[in-house]
């Protein structure tokens, strides 16, 4: 591939970037601009940005490159990543939204009365943030190490260096115009080549499902994985979406509880479309580039199809658009990983304002970049499958049992989420290390979600029931808060879930 | 009602977070009925449909899901069958169910919408 036109590629989505949040930048002028877009974003718009930053490395490369190596059963993956949005919709957006929190900590405090609860979920979103972060970095080495030819280190550079401009620039709104502008751009660009490469070869008379044969499991190159890996995953898929902090802070910029539902209505659409090619890819990489399966390099099929399919200046047009898109996904998920981890940090750390938020937003886009320089990529979809794992065990049952348990306590949460926390990462941690022979226990602990996220909620459980007294004396005004509907459908502009409550005894 | 024997009037916003507090902009009967022992079984009833709503969608949504590699087990015949060569467990995994997520979602907010309007009407006496 001529390098030029990886180098085109790549700089022109960089520059355009950062040219939206500079743009963005004049018109986002308070605090709650820059934090949470002032709360106006639309729905549709809003949709765009939450897909724009929802889809990552893992799914732009990730899939196809699933689908290329285990066939049916890579299709697990897309329908968890979607799927999860439709468990957020029915358990989390609405109530999520009318807590009126900007951050998932700002959510815990505000639920659980407690300070020592806040600093356990900052914590949380701390980590998961930079654990995300890294496989977003070593999809750009990879997309630049084959777009260029430069060494993998440069390519998590840029991504961090363009986020950091963006984010500190711009804040939240801008960073929405971006995120939206992102999704779309990601959708053509994955969109187009595949469907121009389909055309080509049905001109052409060339094979394209090879008469079924593509879809069969002999084709596969990876071993079939077990039911209970399958099921393990899909589980961790489903609720760890409801706890990735960058998707929760997207819900806040929603005018109203019924706007932020009728927004994840549209992500899902979005997400069902964009699926639909990577998965084509993945098929068609199974006829015609299949020998990147052999070298352990299938995350590049998106990458390298177009130009194995199309011939001339029109294949290397395609190259370019791919490549682009793909460094929109890095870049847009990175940022929205940076903005709910340096809101987090901007709070907690330091008093709140926008100079600690960009304080925040440096620290958490080294921290991440120095750990994606000293480790190396395991294959996208599978790292970013165990973030989810870790946020399932974690965050997710805190927003479960705090939005429709009165039951829980301070108490009960942190010692649920860390025991959710500690067995999950314990457990990855160990299959890295250990190296088991493939069997029940390497299963387990490769695929932990199946059994630590019953633990993490047994324990949040158990633990509040033992401790009532922990109860905030004004749960019943915070649930009533949580799930009353605004005055009405479609207004709701004026903060019905900023007013004040009056405090009253605890009824239950 | 005179100020005097209202109780202390306390915010529950996160008191570390920047949110302008609007003031409340709600007719009085509806601003009892939340703090009195009816409004609060009304809260908890509202509480107790969406959850029984969500819990109901999910789990269709979840059976329907699981039904699709059961059946193929169960049935290996299905296996065989194809779409313009592209076999149906394919079809329905990457295409067609994302179509019926949609729909999922679409019956949830359409119910969820009519559970909180007849608390609306509960409310505000209606």
């Amino acid at each position: 591939m001529n390098p030029w036109v990886g180098f085109a590629a790549v700089a022109a989505v960089s520059v355009m970037t950062v040219v939206i949040s500079v743009f963005g930048l004049r018109i986002s002028r308070t605090t709650g601009d820059f934090y949470v877009a002032s709360r106006t974003v639309r729905p549709w718009w809003n949709a765009s940005a939450i897909g724009g930053e929802y889809l990552s490395a893992a799914s732009f490369l990730g899939v196809a490159g699933l689908v290329l190596v285990s066939g049916v059963d890579g299709l697990w993956f897309p329908i968890g990543y979607t799927a999860g949005y439709l468990m957020l919709l029915l358990f989390v957006a609405a109530p999520m939204r009318r807590s009126g929190a900007y951050t998932v900590p700002d959510f815990a405090e505000a639920r659980l009365a407690s300070r020592p609860a806040r600093g356990a979920t900052s914590v949380l979103v701390i980590v998961v943030s930079w654990l995300y972060i890294v496989p977003q970095l070593h999809g750009a080495s990879l997309t630049l190490r084959i777009a260029t030819g430069l060494p993998s280190w440069v390519g998590a550079a840029v991504v961090t260096l363009v986020v950091c401009i963006s984010v500190v620039a711009g804040g939240m709104r801008s960073i929405t115009f971006a995120q939206a502008f992102q999704f779309w751009l990601k959708l053509t660009a994955i969109a187009v080549p595949v469907v121009f490469a389909l055309l080509v070869l049905g001109n052409t008379g060339q094979p394209i499902t090879a008469g079924g044969s593509v879809f069969e499991q002999a084709m596969n190159t990876a071993e079939d994985p077990s039911t209970y890996r399958n099921v393990s995953l899909t589980f961790s898929l489903l609720l760890g979406t409801l706890g990735l902090p960058h998707v929760l802070v997207r819900f806040y910029t929603n005018p109203d509880g019924g706007s932020a539902r009728r927004t994840t209505l549209i992500v899902l659409a979005l997400l069902g479309l964009f699926y639909l090619f990577p998965t084509i890819y993945g098929v068609l990489g199974r006829l015609y580039v299949p020998q990147l399966a052999a070298s352990g390099a299938s995350d590049a099929t998106v990458l390298l199809l177009p130009g194995a399919l199309v011939d001339g200046a029109a294949g290397t047009l395609l190259s370019a658009l791919v490549i682009a898109g793909a460094f929109a996904a890095f870049l847009s998920t990175t940022s929205g990983l940076l903005v709910s981890s340096a809101g987090v940090i901007s709070q907690d750390v330091f008093d709140g304002g926008v100079l600690g938020f960009r304080t925040g937003a440096l620290v958490s886009a080294v921290i991440p970049f120095a750990l994606a320089l000293m480790t190396e990529s395991l294959g996208l979809a599978g790292s970013v499958g165990l973030v989810f794992a870790f946020t399932a065990s974690t965050i997710a049952p805190l927003l479960l049992l705090g939005i429709w348990w009165r039951g829980l306590t301070d108490a009960g949460a942190v010692a649920g989420m860390a025991a959710g926390g500690t067995l999950c990462g314990a457990a990855v941690l160990s299959a890295a290390v250990l190296d088991l022979p493939a069997g029940p226990a390497a299963e387990l602990l490769a695929q932990p979600a199946a059994w630590t996220v019953p633990v993490a909620f047994s324990v949040m459980i158990i633990v509040s029931r033992l401790t009532p007294r922990r109860k905030p004396a004004a749960v019943s005004a915070i649930l009533v808060r949580l799930h009353m509907p605004e005055r009405s459908g479609r207004s709701g502009r004026s903060g019905r879930s900023d007013r004040s409550t009056s405090s009253r005894r605890n009824g239950g | 009602m005179s100020d005097a024997d209202k109780p202390a009037r306390v915010r529950v916003t996160a008191p570390r977070s920047k949110a302008t507090v609007a003031p409340a902009r709600f007719p009085v009967a509806r601003e009892v009925a939340e703090h009195s022992a009816v409004g609060d079984v009304f809260v908890r009833s509202l509480m107790r449909a969406q959850l029984r709503l969500a819990l109901v969608v999910a789990g269709g949504f979840v059976l329907v899901l699981l039904s699709v590699p059961l059946l193929l087990a169960v049935f290996p015949v299905l296996a065989d069958l194809s779409v313009l060569t592209i076999p149906v467990s394919w079809l329905i995994l990457g295409a067609l169910i994302y179509p019926f997520m949609c729909l999922c979602a679409w019956l949830f907010i359409r119910n969820a919408g009519r559970n909180e309007s007849r608390y609306r009407d509960l409310v505000d006496g209606r």
